[in-house]
């Protein structure tokens, strides 16, 4: 506050108005007193000459009349008794002085003729003048002047401008001393007040009240002042609780912005409620929309020794609707002043604990009820209106970051999903390019063991004159060649695409399994033993093939994938079990086979063993896909057959599948017909790689064929059309699949639209992969993987070329 | 002073003088005067035919005033009634009025005209002795050139006439003057 202190105070302007008024109210009295008595005094001055004047007059009528000087004179001389009258003198008619009156003091000249019409009073200097008439009946005689001094008069008035001027300065000083003591009372209270105002507003006490003074205005004055204090004190109080509600509810607020989850949220919200609003009882319950109930599920610190003498520790109920809360779920804030006044059970157990005023502020986001917040304290009535507001705000913004939580932990679960998801698309699409890759190297190495086989093959069929030791060294290569081409085709497999549609085969579980063991052999044997852990292998087959109808490959994948889990739950060494069974669980019923594919790991608690078929379900973290057990599970039900699951947390785990058992007698396998066709043929051969050509060509020429080689497929349909229009046609075609610019199956497609008869022979490093997903082109009578073996591939040309029936008895795989 | 300046002021007072000499009214006008103005200092009695009847002053004998009696009287009234001047050469031609002046040259029927209008209400007024034991009620006097008057109470109040105080006190009284 900036106070101009050359402001005039009250107390000089008091003065100064006092001053002024009184000496205005004097000056305008004396002034008009004074005026007054001097027109009275010249107007009495006038007439008391008029009356002296007209008595002189009647009394000189005679003497004027009848000339005589001498009693003018004497009657003249009656002026001496009239100190003032300085002069006078008689004139006659002719205006020629009669006769002259001077008194002592008398000064100037007294005039020595005077017109008659000339009468009338006027003012000269200090005197007065008066020309009268002088008339005895109706006649005229003459004129009578006289001359009355005025100084003495003028003395006494000066006197009087004396006096005044003394009484005014003597008035003016009283009324300065009086209204310097009288203006205290006015000014005092005045500047009392403004004291007072001052030290409220430099300290803040808004308490101090102003004392009534004692005059009318000035009490009104305190009074409205203390008033406006009154008022000020009061919302300066009701602004310190809503600034204490602001801070404490942005603290929690922000307090609840640092955490994510639900729990953490209440507890913060009930534990700083508790220490900073505080309450003497603080809880949060969840509400369950379906029971109806409110379940506790934060308690503050200080409210613990509480809720356990309530029962209202974190998971205890409380029925919503018997406690008078069913207006909370209309979103409405319930307030008990006085807890023990009401018959409600919770209010009740509150009473009996002492706790009287109870909140209970709903927990709404997006009209949902998610629960109660109940804050309690010990006296009754202890809830201000703003309180309630203030819980009523905190419960809103607890609600939404609730709700946030509950959001925000779906968006999380939605992401880990996506990302499990996309991890795996990309585990598919690395498998996929691998797949390819590894398509690519087998076909190359089909190319180039090709050769090795068919000449091992030749050696040792055609060369009786073999030393022991060669024909040994031979038969050692063909076992190696054919072990590569068995390394090579598992790998096709095990990288291979998975084919949507299913093709049943009966097949041999106990063949499976033991395929299976092969296929992870790395994971369950040369893995662990590096990290030094032993994983013993128990393998319990069923003594009789164990037949069913299943989808080979898949098969194979599920056991593969339950040996792998076996292996995983057992990263300190176990036993990894494989049994199948052949059941027959009752008299009547059809026979089943088991397979059991057991470990003595880890195990699974119930929620796992609940979760674990689910697809992206995985406790392995970054290794597990999540798939393995949906395959199997997929695969299962694909065959219509059961899975069943044994677990112990700590002891291991227990996969079953169930298949029914196939029915019948498997049909007994084909016997390797060994013919020696000698028929000899016009063979056609087509293929890019003069390696394989080479060799494949020096086999047939051996058996007597007549083989004609092209390079590449067009020049293989050129030949074919060449040698069709020569007329000399091929009994058959062997084409390779895979060939630059023109491939295996326009081969087929030309040399069939040339020569439907004509059979054709693809030869492929991917042969097993297309029968098994049906892709058997068109135009083609037989498909032969590589390498090539002698024995097939003289059954092929010996099937296809016999014109008649027996040819039927030819089909099926190789394997 | 300058020595011209006193030649002037005796030139001055010489002119004056001739010429105050040559207006000064000589004894007849000044008496004609005081004639007109007893009529403002002097009550008759009242009379029922005043109304009707001028204010008459008369000049008993020779006629000493010329034209100047005249001249005083023209156009003058007195209380509405106008004023006119009478002459009667003898006593016998005497007719009734309010003033009446005696002159010199009839000083001997003086006694027996004071004595017939002794209650007619009549100022008599003359310049000379009246021969004893009558008189007239204002006589003037001449001393030193100066008109004063001599009045008789004793014959005015015979004559019902009332004196103003103001004319007595500048004038020589006779007779008793009744106190208050």
């Amino acid at each position: 506050m900036s106070m101009n202190t050359t402001a005039p105070a009250i107390r000089g302007q008091l003065i100064k108005m006092v001053l002024i008024t009184s000496s205005a109210v004097l000056l305008l009295t004396v002034t008009s007193l004074f005026v007054y008595d001097f027109l009275t005094f010249r107007q009495n001055s006038v007439q008391q000459l008029d009356t002296l004047g007209r008595a002189i007059a009647a009394n000189a009528t005679a003497a004027l009349a009848f000339d005589n000087a001498d009693d003018a004179r004497n009657v003249l001389t009656a002026f001496e008794v009239e100190p003032h009258i300085a002069q006078a003198a008689l004139y006659k008619m002719s205006g020629a002085r009669f006769a002259a009156y001077s008194s002592h003091a008398a000064t100037g000249e007294i005039p020595t003729r005077l017109k008659p019409e000339a009468t009338g009073f006027h003012f000269e200097h200090s005197s007065l003048v008066g020309v009268l008439p002088v008339t005895e009946g109706s006649r005229r005689l003459g004129t009578l002047y006289v001359q009355s001094d005025l100084r003495a008069i003028y003395d006494r008035i000066r006197l009087y401008a004396g006096i005044v001027a003394l009484v005014v300065c003597a008035s003016g000083l009283l009324a300065y001393a009086l209204s310097r003591r009288l203006q205290h009372r006015i000014s005092s209270p005045i500047l009392a007040l403004a004291q007072m105002a001052n030290a409220i507003s430099t300290r803040q006490d808004y308490s101090v009240r102003a004392a009534a003074a004692g005059v009318f205005e000035l009490d009104q004055l305190t009074e409205a002042f203390n008033h406006m204090v009154g008022a000020i004190q009061t919302s300066e109080a009701r602004l310190r609780v809503q600034l204490g509600h602001l801070s404490l509810l942005q603290h929690i607020t922000s307090a609840i912005g640092e955490r994510q989850d639900l729990h953490s949220i209440n507890q913060v919200v009930v534990t700083t409620l508790e220490r900073s609003m505080p309450i003497e009882f603080g809880c949060i319950a969840r509400y369950d929309a379906t029971s109806r109930l409110l379940t506790v599920a934060s308690l503050g610190v200080a409210s613990q020794s509480c809720g356990a003498q309530l029962g209202l520790l974190p998971g205890a109920e409380i029925v919503l609707d018997e406690n008078g809360l069913a207006t909370c779920l209309e979103g409405q804030l319930v307030y008990e002043p006085d807890s023990g006044q009401v018959p409600l059970p919770l209010l009740q157990r509150l009473a009996a604990l002492n706790l009287k005023s109870v909140v209970m502020a709903p927990l709404v986001a997006e009209k949902t009820l998610f629960g109660v917040l109940i804050a309690a304290r010990r006296e009754a009535n202890a809830y201000t209106s703003p309180d309630c507001e203030f819980l009523k705000q905190l419960s809103e913004h607890v609600a939404l970051a609730a709700r946030q939580a509950e959001l925000n932990s779906a968006l999380q679960t939605a992401y880990d999903d996506l990302r499990r998801s996309q991890q795996t698309t990309v585990q598919q699409e690395r498998l996929r390019a691998l797949g390819q890759i590894a398509s690519g190297i087998a076909h190359d190495i089909n190319n180039a063991i090709s050769p090795v086989s068919l000449y091992t093959e030749s050696l040792l069929e055609r060369e009786p004159n073999l030393s022991e030791r060669a024909r040994s060294y031979l038969t050692t290569i063909q076992r190696a060649i054919g072990d590569v081409a068995g390394t090579v085709a598992r790998m096709r497999e095990f990288y291979r695409q998975r084919e949507p549609q299913l093709s049943l085969s009966r097949i041999d579980l106990n063949v499976t399994v033991q395929q299976a063991l092969q296929l992870t052999h790395a994971r369950w044997s040369d893995l662990p033993q590096q990290k030094g852990v032993m994983i013993e292998v128990k393998t319990e087959l069923a003594p009789l093939p164990a037949e069913v109808m299943v989808a080979e490959g898949e098969m194979r994948d599920a056991l593969t994938n339950l040996i792998f889990n076996a292996v995983d739950a057992m990263p300190e060494g176990g036993t990894l079990t494989v049994r199948t069974r052949r059941v027959k669980p009752e008299a009547d019923a059809a026979e089943r086979v088991h397979v059991e594919v057991g470990d003595t790991g880890v195990g699974m608690d119930e929620a796992t063993q609940r979760r674990c078929l689910e697809p992206f379900f995985t406790t392995k973290g970054e290794r597990g896909s999540g798939l393995g057990l949906a395959m199997v599970y997929g695969m299962i039900s694909r065959h219509s057959a059961e899975l069943q699951l044994e677990s112990t947390p700590g002891r291991g785990s227990l996969f079953r599948l169930v298949f029914a058992a196939a029915a019948g007698v498997a049909p007994a396998a084909e016997a390797e017909p060994v013919i020696f066709e000698r028929r000899p043929l016009r063979i056609l051969l087509v293929d890019d790689d003069p390696l394989l050509i080479g060799s494949l060509q020096e086999v047939l020429l051996a058996d007597g064929h007549d083989v004609i080689v092209a390079n590449g497929g067009q020049a293989g349909i050129d030949t074919f059309a060449e040698a069709t229009r020569s007329r000399q046609p091929f009994s058959i075609v062997i084409t390779d699949l895979g060939m630059p610019y023109v491939d295996g199956r326009r081969v087929a497609a030309a040399v069939k639209a040339a020569a439907p008869a004509t059979p054709v022979v693809l030869l492929t490093g991917w042969g097993q992969r297309l029968i098994a997903d049906g892709e058997v082109p068109p135009h083609v009578d037989r498909v032969l993987n590589k390498p090539p073996r002698l024995m097939e591939l003289r059954s092929a040309l010996r099937d296809l070329t016999i014109p008649a029936g027996p040819l039927k008895a030819a089909g099926g795989t190789s394997r | 002073m300058p020595k011209f300046v006193r030649q002037a002021g005796w030139i001055l007072a010489l002119l004056l003088s001739i010429a105050a000499r040559a207006s000064a009214p000589d004894e007849y006008q000044v008496e004609a005067v005081f004639l007109l103005h007893f009529t403002q200092f002097v009550e008759w009695p009242v009379q029922a035919s005043d109304a009707q009847t001028p204010f008459v002053i008369g000049v008993l004998g020779r006629d000493p005033f010329g034209s100047a009696l005249d001249d005083a009287v023209r156009g003058e009234t007195v209380k509405g009634r106008p004023l006119v001047v009478k002459r009667f050469a003898v006593a016998g031609d005497l007719k009734p009025c309010q003033i009446l002046f005696i002159d010199r040259s009839a000083v001997s029927e003086a006694d027996q005209v004071i004595g017939s209008l002794a209650h007619s209400g009549t100022l008599t007024v003359s310049n000379v002795e009246v021969p004893a034991p009558a008189d007239v009620i204002i006589r003037f006097l001449n001393e030193d050139r100066r008109i004063r008057l001599r009045i008789n109470v004793d014959y005015a109040r015979n004559a019902g006439l009332t004196i103003s105080s103001k004319l007595l006190r500048p004038a020589q009284v006779v007779g008793t003057i009744p106190a208050g």
